[in-house]
């Protein structure tokens, strides 16, 4: 460190010189500063695009799920409506075995009254 | 001016970072809304979805319903007709039998009536053919005919079933009794008939 004398003998070369050092010297913290904030920048860069892939990762993992929920919700509307027509087909199964018993047991009676109809009407 | 050079170093070092945190904290605010607008945003897009996919499933079971029961209506429409269409053959082979029977005589009395009735001419030609029917089938007929009647007997039944045909004696006057003339005519209510017969509880 300078002493006060030392520092007033060089007085008038040393403001010249201390103030182009000065001068390189803010040069410098203000290139310093500059890059703070060049990092910072660069930084938030980072940031947002990760942020960006985030936000893509969390729509895309969303959206998956939502398409699976939606094939779930087909799949199970398909095999209860499938059920439910299974019911109808053995309703018509027992229907028809009904007609079949109806048709063994009313065909004389039927063939009688449509002669019948043709031979009078 | 060394304490002041350093004051002014050090703010431009303080002011650099304190930039430097406001843009790091803007970016990190920044990206807090990014990743909540995208999670509003595909929850909104995924509340659409499941909502479609309910509509769709309304209307995938109500298509495979309306598909089934129409399928099975056709099967109870194919086999009430299957049972109907049996019955009119059974009717058929009946009538065409009937010359056998003990119905026969009353039977071509009326049709011949009919027939004669319906063509009005002074003199028409009435054509009767039946199967296993000989020429005493129709003695009784030829006493019931009017004056000036034609009787032709054929050998082959009238459109294969059997019955009458009577014109005028030009021939432009023709009516059709066969039985399958008669089973057109009364097609509506042989069906009705057969249908209530056989399916009525």
């Amino acid at each position: 460190m300078l002493s006060n004398r030392h520092l007033e003998t060089c007085l008038g070369t040393k403001e010249r010189l201390s103030g182009i050092d000065a001068v390189k010297k803010i040069v410098e913290t203000e290139a310093q500063a500059r890059r703070i904030v060049e990092e910072a920048k660069a930084r938030s860069q980072e940031i947002l695009s990760s942020a960006s892939q985030d936000a893509e990762r969390v729509r895309q993992d969303v959206l998956a799920n939502a398409r699976s929920r939606r094939e779930e919700i087909l799949r199970t509307a398909r095999a209860n409506a499938e059920a439910e027509a299974s019911k109808s087909d053995e309703e018509t199964t027992q229907q028809l075995e009904s007609y079949r018993k109806a048709f063994e047991n009313r065909k004389d009676l039927a063939v009688k009254k449509a002669v019948e109809l043709v031979l009078r009407g | 001016m060394s304490e002041s050079f350093g004051k002014i170093q050090n703010r431009i070092l303080s002011d650099a970072r304190v930039k430097a945190e406001d843009i790091i904290k803007e970016a990190e605010e920044k990206a807090r809304r990014t990743i909540e607008q995208a999670k509003a945003q595909a929850q909104k897009d995924a509340d659409e979805i499941i909502a479609r996919a309910q509509l769709e499933a309304g209307a995938l079971r109500r298509s495979i319903l309306s598909s089934r029961i129409r399928a099975n209506r056709l099967r109870v429409l194919e086999e009430k007709n299957r049972i109907v269409q049996s019955v009119l053959h059974s009717v058929e082979e009946k009538l065409a039998g009937i010359a056998t029977s003990a119905e026969f005589q009353d039977a071509l009395k009326r049709f011949v009536t009919e027939a004669v009735e319906a063509v009005g001419a002074e003199q028409s030609v009435v054509r009767v053919g039946f199967r296993e029917a000989s020429k005493r089938h129709f003695d009784e007929v030829g006493k019931i005919v009017p004056k000036g009647t034609k009787l032709v007997i054929e050998e082959q039944p009238i459109e294969e079933l059997g019955g009458v045909v009577a014109s005028d004696s030009e021939g432009k006057i023709v009516f059709n009794n066969s039985f399958r003339a008669r089973l057109d005519r009364l097609d509506t209510q042989l069906l009705v008939l057969i249908s209530s017969t056989i399916f009525s509880e």
